[in-house]
């Protein structure tokens, strides 16, 4: 075995045998679905003690329209505002003037502890709906609430893509920008987690065995340039490891679970819709959360979309530390790092706002260029990707920042070779270039 | 036959000069010291030799030919200061630094369990470094630097941070690796360990090499014709017989025995053959013995420029 593998061999056991690998590795995605699941969860949990509101209507229109639900309840007072107010055994004091349904202001809410922003949309948008028909009953309408139920729509917008081809006599597929942005958007912020976390702790790790003299035998033993190497493929493939382990766990989650927990009926529904029997409309579902579930359900692009996930982020990962690499090397603690690591910070930040624009227009020049060039491009193209753009791209992407990953470790190591070295003063940018030079 | 030669070093930092012309060689099969006070530009020498640290001029020879990175590889050093992972455990470190020198890893455990076991570290293969004493460690530092058995070993400073027991192990490791055919060199500012296993020094003080050669060839150059007579009898009585020859520079009674030691300076010209002979003929003489110098006095005087 050569010194490279020696190194990245002990580079990956270290970290994985480590229990905050393992504990991120498991509780990651657990934390993920958490996070999916938390609007659900607070509605939940987060139902506040029911509140009874005295409600004081000059006007007589508004209190008995008013529907309460668990956590509100309503009761019409007879009292007037200065005695209900004294009442502190409710929530508070809802008062209606006489002439709210002309001027629409004059609605007041005293409360005994503090309100909250539900709770007052709640009020509000029952009192504007009240109003609204009230106002309506002005013009005399007949059978108004039937010309208000005709008229009530809600659009849903399926899209289809014309240049993706889909094999001839198979349905075309539904595609939804919602899902691609939202996927997209993931991806690349997972690719920046990563490209910040594995690459800082390359540096990290290079600064340890510099400032411990570790490093002093390991210079007696095997070249520098050989050092950095293993280093750095040591942490990718750590990096590597734990994504091939979130990826076989999403993709079998999704392909025995998803059809197992989606209840009968809609899967019906779905494969109903799927097949053309049925329209979306008709189904009453969404066409966003059709093409959500389709994804999910469909583990090839989900391995897929895994694939090139690991691609990238091999690639922007080796690119990314061999410069956490060669800064490491020049300095001799991680406070002394911050300034130099800011023409690191800069592209994958810049790479990050870029990938927010990606939804107005995934092939606008902007994007398209910042998921081209290597600074940038793997977590550019990363929230490209779910918008199906067109192959060669991504593969000119992949063969370019591959190439700098050449060009890069070449140059990092250079700085590597000399930097190690070097005890004392913080170098400062201008000279870590001119040690390339040497 | 030297297996390291350092030609006319030179080392300058912006401030100081580390080293100024230095030459050292060491021959294949010793022990070799590289002796001088703290700052006199010893671990330079020894980064030099490492490749670690560029001269400015000045080359390393390794067997007569250019030092190469491939020598480099294959030669075993410890530096001044420790460096193992801390976090990783002692048997998976040990390892580790074996592999790196090119031993398999099974080599490398059947080496190791044995030098664990005269170290007395077999309890401590799966405790991280980090739970060892600042000695455990160095012992194992030292291991690795001598586990793939190579012909030339560099030790900057193996005895600092060592108990009298353990550095006494650590010398008879030493000597035993050169009884195996290794050649040694290691830097040290303590001179009590120089006259038990060094076979050559090289004195380096203020980036200059100020002295070099044989221990005993250096103690018997710096002798001074001082010679230590054991006899019996009273002061004057020395004095009565060899007065004419010698000085006598201090006399003291041994204690519960009838003898006189007494440490005598030979006047220019006198040979010691007469000398002897006239305590032989005049005093009840037990002994006549040459006094040579320690390393520490030759160290002492060479630094402070009285030799």
């Amino acid at each position: 075995m050569n010194k490279i593998g020696i190194i990245i061999a002990r580079e990956f056991n270290e970290r994985v045998r480590k229990k905050t690998f393992i504990i991120t590795t498991i509780l990651t995605p657990i934390l993920m679905l958490g996070l999916m699941a938390a609007p659900t969860l607070m509605m939940l949990f987060a139902k506040g003690d029911s509140k009874t509101l005295l409600v004081v209507d000059e006007s007589q229109i508004i209190a008995p329209q008013l529907k309460g639900n668990d956590e509100l309840e309503f009761r019409l007072s007879d009292l007037s505002l200065e005695q209900a107010r004294t009442d502190e055994s409710v929530f508070g004091v809802l008062w209606i003037g006489k002439d709210v349904v002309d001027n629409p202001s004059n609605a007041k809410l005293y409360t005994n502890s503090s309100s909250s922003m539900t709770l007052e949309e709640n009020i509000s948008s029952q009192i504007e709906a009240v109003i609204e028909s009230e106002r309506l009953k002005r013009y005399d309408i007949a059978d108004l609430e039937q010309i208000l139920k005709d008229v009530e729509v809600n659009v849903m917008l399926t899209t289809f893509r014309n240049d993706v081809s889909s094999v001839e006599g198979e349905a075309e597929e539904a595609t939804s920008s919602v899902v691609s942005y939202l996927l997209g958007l993931v991806l690349g912020l997972m690719l920046y987690m990563f490209l910040i976390m594995y690459g800082s702790m390359v540096m990290t790790s290079v600064i340890e065995e510099k400032g411990s003299r570790i490093i002093d035998v390991l210079v007696s033993s095997a070249t520098p340039f050989q050092l950095m190497m293993g280093k750095i493929l040591g942490v990718a493939s750590v990096a590597v490891t734990q994504i091939a382990i979130w990826g076989v766990l999403i993709c079998g989650v999704s392909s025995i679970l998803m059809p197992a927990l989606m209840p009968d009926d809609m899967a019906q529904t779905i494969s109903a819709v799927q097949s053309g029997a049925m329209t979306t409309t008709e189904a009453d579902i969404d066409a966003d959360m059709l093409s959500a579930l389709n994804f999910a359900s469909d583990t090839g692009s989900l391995v897929m979309m895994f694939v090139w996930l690991l691609l990238f982020l091999v690639g922007g990962f080796l690119f990314y530390s061999a410069m956490f690499a060669a800064i490491g090397s020049a300095v001799d603690s991680v406070q002394d790092s911050s300034q130099l690591q800011t023409p690191i910070m800069i592209p994958i930040i810049l790479a990050l706002i870029i990938s927010m624009s990606v939804s107005n227009d995934p092939n606008s020049g902007l994007v398209f260029w910042g998921s081209i060039i290597p600074f940038t491009s793997p977590i550019v193209m990363m929230t490209r990707i779910p918008f199906d753009i067109p192959t060669w791209e991504i593969i000119l992407s992949l063969v370019l920042l591959y190439i700098s990953v050449v060009a890069m470790a070449w140059l990092a190591g250079k700085i590597y070779r000399v930097g190690i070295f070097m005890h004392g003063k913080k170098p400062s940018l201008k000279e870590l270039i001119s040690w390339i030079k040497q | 036959m030297y297996i390291l030669q350092a030609e006319n070093v030179t080392k300058r930092y912006s401030e100081h000069t580390a080293l100024d012309n230095v030459s050292i060689q060491v021959p294949k099969g010793s022990v070799y010291g590289l002796l001088g006070p703290n700052g006199a530009g010893k671990s330079t020498m020894i980064r030099v030799i490492n490749r670690i640290t560029i001269p400015d001029s000045g080359r390393i020879l390794f067997d007569g030919k250019p030092i190469t990175d491939e020598d480099i590889y294959k030669i075993g050093y410890l530096p001044e200061e420790r460096g193992l992972y801390k976090k990783m455990k002692v048997g998976e470190q040990a390892i580790f630094f074996a592999r790196l020198k090119g031993l398999s890893r099974k080599e490398a455990i059947v080496r190791l369990r044995e030098w664990f076991i005269r170290f007395d570290l077999q309890d401590w293969w799966n405790r991280a470094v980090e739970d060892l004493s600042k000695g455990m460690a160095q012992k194992v530092q030292f291991i690795s630097t001598v586990l793939h058995e190579p012909k030339l070993l560099i030790f900057d400073e193996p005895f600092s941070g060592f108990d009298p027991i353990n550095a006494n192990l650590l010398k008879q490791e030493i000597l035993r690796l050169r009884d195996n055919g290794a050649t040694v060199i290691f830097s040290t500012h303590n001179m009590s360990s120089v006259e038990e296993i060094c076979d050559h020094i090289t004195l380096i003080n203020k980036s200059h090499n100020i002295l070099s050669g044989s221990v005993g060839e250096l103690r018997h150059r710096f002798g001074e014709n001082i010679f230590m007579v054991t006899y019996q009898g009273e002061e004057e009585l020395l004095k009565q017989s060899v007065g004419s020859l010698a000085e006598v520079l201090d006399c003291r009674k041994q204690e519960d025995t009838p003898y006189t030691v007494a440490r005598i300076s030979l006047k220019d010209g006198v040979a010691v053959r007469d000398a002897i002979a006239k305590c032989n003929a005049e005093l009840d003489m037990r002994s006549f013995q040459e006094v040579q110098p320690s390393m520490n006095e030759i160290f002492i005087r060479a630094v402070e420029g009285t030799l």
